[in-house]
Order: C-alpha cells, then structure tokens, then sequence
C-alpha cells in the first residue's frame, strides 16, 4: 500500500476503521456516484460511509485511480472511431420525462411534508466571486509577490489563506487590518514555476465572515 | 467461453487492448490502495475478476457496449473480489483467533470527529479529496462546478486543519 504524501490525508487513511463489511454499499453504487447518477440523498450517505469505512475508504481510491487512467486516451483509443463518454454528464432525453415528473410529485411532497429544519441551511458565501476580488496581478515575480484584495464594506480585520495547487496550506496570515499581503520570500521560492493558490476571509465586527472565490497566482523568476 | 485477458490477446480482437490496460490499471491501484495482505494477491485478484466479468452472461459481447461499459464492470467485480477476499482473511483470523490488529479508537477518533463536525458540503468536498478525488471529479461527483467544489474543498481543508489545532500546516 503506498503511503500518500499529504499528511492530512495520511492520517485519514490511518484512521478509517476497519468494520465487518456487512453494512458496505454495493460496489455499483460508486462507480454510479462518480457518474453523477445517484440521488443526492444516497450519494451524501455512501460519501459520509467512507469516511468511517476502511474497506468503502479504499473502493473509493481504486475508484479516483481508475477513473484518472480511464480517463487518460490511449493511441488504441484515438484511433476508434466515437468511444462512448466514461461519464456521462446528462441522462438521455427518454430518460428525462419521468425523472421530471419524479421531481415534481418529489417536490410537491417536500413542500407539503417537509418539517421545519433543524438548523439553518450552511451558506457558502463568495463563491460566485461577488464582493471579494483579488485586485493583485495573477502573475508577479518571485521575491516581490504581493497579494491584494477588494474591501468589504465594514470588515474589521481580513484572514488570508494560501495553498499549494494540491491543496496544502503553506502559509496563513490571520488579523491583517490591510488589505494586502506581501508573500513570504521562502513560500513564493518554494512556488516558482508551479504557482499558488490563495483565498480572503473578512472578518465583520459581530463575528461573521465573508468568504473569497479561490484565487491563482504564479510566479515567474528572474525578475 | 472465458478468455484468460493479458495472456492471450488476439490482435484481431477489439477489446483485447482494453483488457489488457484495465488489468494493467486495477493491478496498480489495488497494490497502492489494499493493505499488504490484499496487495500480494494483486494479480488473482484482478485475474480473477475479469474471468468473472467474461464469464457473466453476454460477457462475450462487452466490446460492443463499448470501453465505459467494460471499465464499470472491471472496477466492481474487483471491489466485490476484495471484499470477498477480506471475508475470507477475516474467517481466517477469527478461526487463529486474532484480533485483526485494528488500531485503537482513542488514537484513530480525532481527525474523523473533525471531519464529522464540518459543514455538509465541505465535508463531502473534503472526504473525497482526501479519498484521492481530483476538483473536477469532486465536481462531477456532487454535481457542483468545479469553482465551487475547488472552493468547498479548500475551505473544508482549512476547517479542518483548524479543528487539529493547525498541526497539519
């Protein structure tokens, strides 16, 4: 079993336990998630299942494997005429009829059955890239990257995230009453060539904060 | 009749590449994914899920339902081979009487009490990345767009991390 290099996702893995198998979704029902053809309510059980399944855990990961190779042409490949789609983004047309007329009677249901709900609904603010915009060149030099941002109106203080392109966070800065960054010369080195990605969360003065889109930076050398 | 995939191939026949890749593929991902144990027995293992997939009525004409068809049905006659191969350890151990040398829970709980404990979307978003999912599939998978579930996963990433007590940046 190879080790993955991201510590994080080396102590999930550590972690997942092992069970009997017995409550275990079928096998077909992955490789219907990562089709996108599962109902949202089984695919959010069978996501939150391998996240406490060691056995579920790595059909998972055999699943991502396989789907970057079967993903990857092959000379052979190429050369037929029209494969068929691995993943197909939408149903066929016949198929779209009763599933409509599923989602009506569905959500006729919902609205008639529904209970109130427990808790407020999570809300994922910024992610339409409204009211924070990086205002910083996506291109800078190594040793003078700076990044900046739009204000939000009332914000007090601005947190500033950023990570490599798979995912690791190499630097945070939390507290800024700027809006900018200067990026440490030591992380921006380490970056040159491959690139950064960063995000901006305003703090308000109650508490609540408001979230930035995910934005790139690269970084060229020699300047 | 069941062929026996990689051993055989015939140039004239269509599927015989694809075979032959996607024995090649499953070979890899259940050696870097399964435990040791499962690990050794890569090659029966995958051997013995394509004979499964041949062998399944109109196995014979999988090359015409086409190369997505082949890889659904490769990927889930494997996963059910180990699992049934994990039956069988653990018959074995229970028999020895070992105890499977499952870790403790006091040492395992944390990160997935953390995980537990983020907000629904991020936590999906996060699960199958560190499950070894790329943006896009996670997109695809919970029928995000790529932006979003780029967003979802850092964010969740970031929740996370601060849930450990930032021991992982």
């Amino acid at each position: 079993m190879t080790e993955p290099a991201d510590p994080l996702e080396r102590r999930f893995r550590a972690a997942l336990p092992e069970t009997d198998g017995t409550g275990c979704p079928p096998a077909e029902d992955f490789w219907a998630a990562a089709s996108g053809d599962l109902p949202s309510e089984r695919l959010r059980s069978l996501v939150d299942h391998g996240a406490h399944c060691a056995q579920c855990a790595e059909a998972w990961r055999i699943l991502a494997d396989v789907r970057h190779e079967a993903g990857a042409p092959t000379p052979a490949a190429e050369a037929r005429p029209a494969p068929l789609p691995l993943f197909r983004r939408r149903p066929p047309m016949r198929a779209l009829v009763p599933l409509g007329l599923s989602a009506l009677v569905a959500a006729a249901l919902v609205v008639s059955l529904r209970p109130p709900p427990p808790r407020p609904a999570p809300v994922e603010r910024g992610n339409g890239g409204g009211s924070l915009r990086a205002e910083s060149p996506d291109l800078q030099p190594v040793r003078r990257a700076v990044l900046r941002w739009s204000e939000v109106p009332g914000a007090r203080t601005y947190d500033v995230t950023v990570l490599t392109p798979d995912l690791v966070v190499v630097h945070q800065a939390k507290g800024l009453s700027t809006r900018e960054l200067k990026l440490p010369d030591a992380v921006s080195e380490r970056a040159a060539g491959t690139g950064l990605l960063w995000n901006v969360d305003a703090v308000l003065p109650d508490g609540r904060t408001v979230a930035s889109p995910t934005f790139e930076l690269r970084l060229r050398s020699g300047d | 009749m069941a062929r026996t995939p990689g051993q055989d191939p015939h140039p004239q026949d269509p599927d015989a590449g694809d075979l032959q890749r996607i024995r090649q593929v499953l070979i890899r991902a259940v050696e870097r994914h399964c435990p040791p144990g499962l690990a050794a027995l890569r090659e029966d293992l995958v051997q013995m899920a394509l004979l499964r997939l041949l062998e399944r009525p109109g196995g014979e004409g999988t090359a015409a339902r086409g190369a997505s068809y082949l890889w659904r049905v490769a990927y889930t006659v494997v996963i059910d081979e180990i699992r049934r191969a994990r039956r069988q350890q653990r018959q074995a151990q229970q028999l020895g009487g070992g105890d499977g040398g499952t870790p403790g829970p006091e040492a395992r709980s944390e990160i997935l009490d953390c995980l537990d404990g983020l907000q629904d979307r991020r936590r999906a978003a996060v699960t199958l990345h560190l499950q070894g999912f790329r943006t896009g599939e996670v997109a695809t998978t919970l029928g995000w767009t790529e932006k979003q579930a780029e967003n979802l996963v850092y964010r969740g990433l970031a929740d996370l991390r601060t849930c450990l007590g930032g021991e992982e940046t």
